[in-house]
């Protein structure tokens, strides 16, 4: 289960499934979502939590570009704020091992634990330590059982997946004139992330397009096969004029069916930070957009959250980090806006 | 004087009229024999001439297809190699058949472990000392019997198996070429332990090619060829020339 | 072969490097964590406890791979056991549940054996393909959903409860260690089972059932599973189907560092469960440390490394 994708893509949230296409992204017990710019310590406080001698720990489910990015925001935010991260931590999607975690990094008496609960059920006897000490915990998408805002967390930080779907849906349009017809490719699997931004996407191109149709939709589940499907797809809709791949690694098989059919005009997009995807689209080719999360600002946000609550001060209970829409002449501010890094090499080259 | 006797009636194993087939290939044809007890009798052959198949016969490890085995009288027939062993039959593998990296003790009790009769869990104390026993008796040449077989010479380990057939065999043992992968100070060693059996009643019937050992030791010697008992003679009463020429069949 | 060396050998030496590699890295965290809540007793009491079912799989997987066979499927039926147990107790009092999850684990142990026992199919390749199977029941039992587990009795008796100030999951591994090491050790089964790692064909002819005794070591680690997917249950009061996914890699270093050979005819309870403690005071102390998860895992990969190697060294020596 380690595909590039987002981390909590392959988190399972039993109280997320109902998946309805919303106009806009909520939160678990349906709260409204708030920006996290709006979601910041105070001047006034910064100062104050310099001289506390806090501690934070990053209990993370797993390693990938997103949490490398949600790490950096956070521990960018700490170091601002003088508060001290003391372990990190990755689980590996293994319940047990995040219930041992916390376990271990409580023996640090840590103020703030930010974390992504693996799911409802297991997460809410692995937390229960900590925040029976007081910590302030900050969930990344999922929600213990049963814990209650702000008595029992601070909040929860997630990205704002409608609009990353919706976006996704804006640049294929706009690349396709407004009009023609789309292949839907989504993420056939019981996963609240991808689930919420293929919904969106699909939705949006439904209600906002009238002049462009879906003619072609195909789940998948493991993105080796992307390129069976997308060939599949290919031979009984030869002139298609998009294409939606729910993340980027299946959006590569899609782009290698694409090349290999000598196919230049079907148009693709799809969703998290790819070098191979986006040099293609840098050169002119198949891709017409990526639409990624700041997972940076997201990062940023959950520790601002935290410092918050050490300040007394209680933030929204759901709190939603902005897409962002990366077309061939941004790709380098993307890759900083998103995930806080200079973008790889290659694709500097190839657009200059 | 053999020929002369009520055959069987003493012997503490007769064979009569023993065949085993496999399939369509005859590997042993009429296969008859008495074996007294404290007597060493050497079976030799060429290479696929049906020892070995004999030695697995008569241990039980194949029923053989017709014919009848007796011991002391009685007539027996074997399930298994466990049931030989039951009747008191060991067997020495020429591939020896120990656990390397057990030790002695617990390899001259393998699968007959003795336990405390209060706990159930195993003796230790007790296998290790018969075992010291039993090592000093045969004159074993092992320094300790706590040490893993993995440590030891090739000598030391015959001499491991062939003290733990003869720990549990009551009537017979049977030795599958005994010296084999031995060098010749070990050859001599284990000559005289097979030797000092004869002493305790024990019936042996051994597989050698070697016919000077066959005639160190030996007080009859059979030959097979090709599945066929050729004769058999004793010791005493003939020599390597005849074993031979009745080995290849060339004359 | 002078005494002494039999004397060492006897005692199984090698297993001595592995304690003594063990109190190096506990002194060298107690050194330069002291600060950081290392030796605290809540922290050393919770190294213990999370070790807890690795330890438990680990006992399991010695007698198999003593017999010379291997289980790649344990971390599966942990999960199986755990999920079948959550179920069972949704309606049924904690003893059905108990009995629903070592049963199933010693039932599913006892399928892989009687493929290698009967069938005469490498354990290798059946628990290959088993892993792969259970994992796909685990995740079918309950279409991947968490069970949560509110009997109290339960969760106390396998997870946050103790007996006389001793926490229950350290109480089972005890009894799990100490049960594990008397068969293996000073049991006829035991001697079996080692004999018939060390040479299949010599205990065979010993007149040793060696096709029983495949199934039954198989048999003992799918309960071995079984018990530790009841303690996961308790601790997290819940199961999943991912519980156990990750320990495969874990327990069976625990073990090979713990001195039991990967070939058969060696096995060590009592080192297992030391090379199952020192890496949970690996994944315990690296984290205290402050090093990023990369870090940890370079770390941890390297003296697991050297463990390794160290302790294959001294046995084939």
């Amino acid at each position: 289960m380690n595909w590039k994708l987002f981390g909590p893509a392959s988190v399972l949230a039993i109280s997320l499934t109902a998946v309805v296409a919303h106009a806009e992204t909520i939160g678990p017990q349906g709260e409204a979502a708030t920006p996290s710019a709006s979601v910041t310590v105070p001047d006034g406080k910064v100062a104050m939590l310099q001289g506390g001698g806090y501690k934070a720990a990053l209990l993370w489910h797993d390693q990938s570009d997103f949490v490398n990015a949600v790490t950096a925001g956070a521990s960018d935010e700490f170091a601002r704020l003088g508060i001290e991260v003391v372990a990190t931590t990755s689980a590996g999607f293994d319940a047990a091992k995040q219930r041992s975690d916390v376990e271990t990094a409580m023996a640090k008496e840590p103020d703030i634990i930010l974390s992504l609960p693996l799911d409802p059920v297991t997460s809410a006897a692995a937390f229960a330590e900590a925040r029976d000490a007081g910590v302030k915990l900050v969930f990344l998408s999922n929600l213990p059982s049963d814990y209650q805002h702000p008595r029992d967390y601070a909040a929860i930080v997630t990205d704002d997946l409608f609009q990353m779907g919706k976006q996704a849906a804006d640049a294929l349009a706009a690349a396709m004139g407004n009009t023609g017809t789309v292949g839907w490719v989504f993420h056939d699997a019981n996963y609240y992330v991808t689930n919420q931004r293929d919904n969106a996407f699909k939705a949006t191109i439904e209600n906002n397009y009238p002049d462009i149709s879906i003619v072609a939709e195909q789940g998948i589940s493991d993105p080796a096969r992307a390129e069976e499907i997308a060939n599949a797809m290919l031979l009984k809709n030869p002139d298609l004029g998009g294409i939606y791949v729910t993340w980027a690694g299946p959006a590569e098989g899609v782009l290698a069916a694409l090349r290999a059919a000598g196919n230049t005009t079907t148009r693709i997009v799809t969703l998290d930070l790819s070098e191979p995807i986006a040099l293609d689209m840098v050169r002119g080719g198949n891709v017409a957009a990526i639409v990624a999360d700041e997972a940076y600002e997201l990062g940023r946000a959950m520790a601002a959250v935290g410092a918050r609550a050490l300040v007394g001060e209680d933030s929204p209970p759901f709190v939603v980090a902005p897409a962002i829409t990366v077309s061939a002449g941004t790709v380098a501010e993307g890759w900083m806006q998103s995930l806080h890094r200079e973008a790889p090499a290659s694709l500097l080259e190839a657009a200059n | 004087m053999i020929m002369n006797t009520d055959p069987g009636s003493s012997a503490v194993l007769s064979l009569r009229n023993i065949h085993k087939r496999f399939g369509g290939v005859v590997a042993i044809r009429d296969f008859s024999m008495d074996l007294g007890a404290g007597e060493i009798v050497a079976l030799v052959g060429d290479n696929g001439a049906g020892k070995s198949t004999l030695v697995k016969v008569i241990s039980g490890v194949f029923p053989p297809s017709s014919g009848s085995m007796a011991m002391d009288g009685n007539a027996v027939s074997f399930a298994n190699s466990s049931a030989a062993r039951r009747r008191g039959i060991e067997v020495v593998y020429q591939d020896l058949a120990l656990a390397n990296q057990q030790p002695v003790y617990m390899n001259l009790y393998l699968g007959r472990e003795l336990r405390n009769p209060r706990t159930g869990l195993l003796d230790r104390r007790r296998m290790i000392t018969e075992s010291e026993q039993l090592v000093r008796d045969l004159d074993v040449n092992l320094p300790n019997v706590r040490a893993r077989i993995r440590d030891m010479s090739g000598g030391q380990r015959q001499g491991v198996a062939i003290a733990r057939a003869t720990h549990f065999a009551r009537k017979l043992i049977l030795l599958d070429e005994p010296t084999a992968a031995l060098g010749v100070a070990e050859t001599a060693k284990v000559e005289s332990i097979i030797d000092s059996l004869r002493a305790r009643g024990l019936s042996i019937l051994m597989i050698s090619h070697s016919l000077d050992q066959v005639f160190r030791l030996a007080d009859r010697i059979t030959v097979l060829r090709r599945g066929q008992q050729v004769a058999t003679r004793d010791a005493n009463g003939t020599d390597k020339n005849e074993i031979v020429s009745m080995i290849t069949g060339l004359h | 072969m002078n005494s002494a060396k039999v004397w060492l050998a006897e005692r199984e030496a090698e297993k001595w490097v592995l304690y003594l590699g063990f109190l190096a890295i506990f002194a060298f965290f107690a050194l330069t964590l002291h600060d950081d809540g290392f030796l605290s007793r809540r922290n050393l009491v919770n190294i213990v406890l999370q070790t807890a079912p690795a330890t438990i799989m680990a006992v399991g997987l010695v007698f198999v791979l003593s017999a010379g066979e291997i289980d790649l499927s344990f971390g599966s039926i942990v999960a199986v056991s755990a999920l079948l147990a959550a179920v069972v107790m949704r309606e049924a009092p904690a003893v059905y549940g108990i009995a629903a999850g070592i049963g199933t684990g010693v039932a599913i142990g006892a399928i892989n054996g009687a493929f290698v026992a009967y069938l005469r199919l490498p354990s290798f390749l059946v628990t290959l393909a088993t892993m792969g199977l259970f994992a796909g029941i685990a995740r079918s039992l309950t279409d991947l959903q968490s069970v949560p587990v509110l009997n109290g009795f339960f969760t106390g008796f396998f997870g946050s409860g103790s007996l006389a100030g001793i926490p229950s999951l350290i109480l089972w591994t005890i009894v799990a260690v100490l049960v594990g090491h008397v068969i293996l050790k000073e049991t006829r089964f035991g001697a079996h089972v080692l004999a018939t790692g060390d040479n299949a064909q010599a205990a065979a002819v010993a007149g040793i059932r060696v096709a029983r005794l495949r199934l039954s070591v198989l048999a003992i680690s799918g309960g071995c599973a079984g018990l530790a997917g009841l303690l996961y249950a308790g601790r997290l009061q819940a199961a999943k189907y991912t519980l156990g996914e990750s320990d495969l890699m874990t327990v069976i270093a625990a073990v090979i560092v713990g001195g039991t050979a990967l070939a058969g005819g060696r096995g060590s309870i009592i080192g297992a469960c030391a090379g199952s403690l020192l890496m949970g005071m690996l994944n315990n102390g690296l984290i205290l440390m402050g090093l990023s998860v990369s870090e940890q895992m370079i770390v941890r990969g390297l003296i697991i490394l050297a463990a390794v190697a160290v302790s294959m060294r001294e046995i084939s020596r």
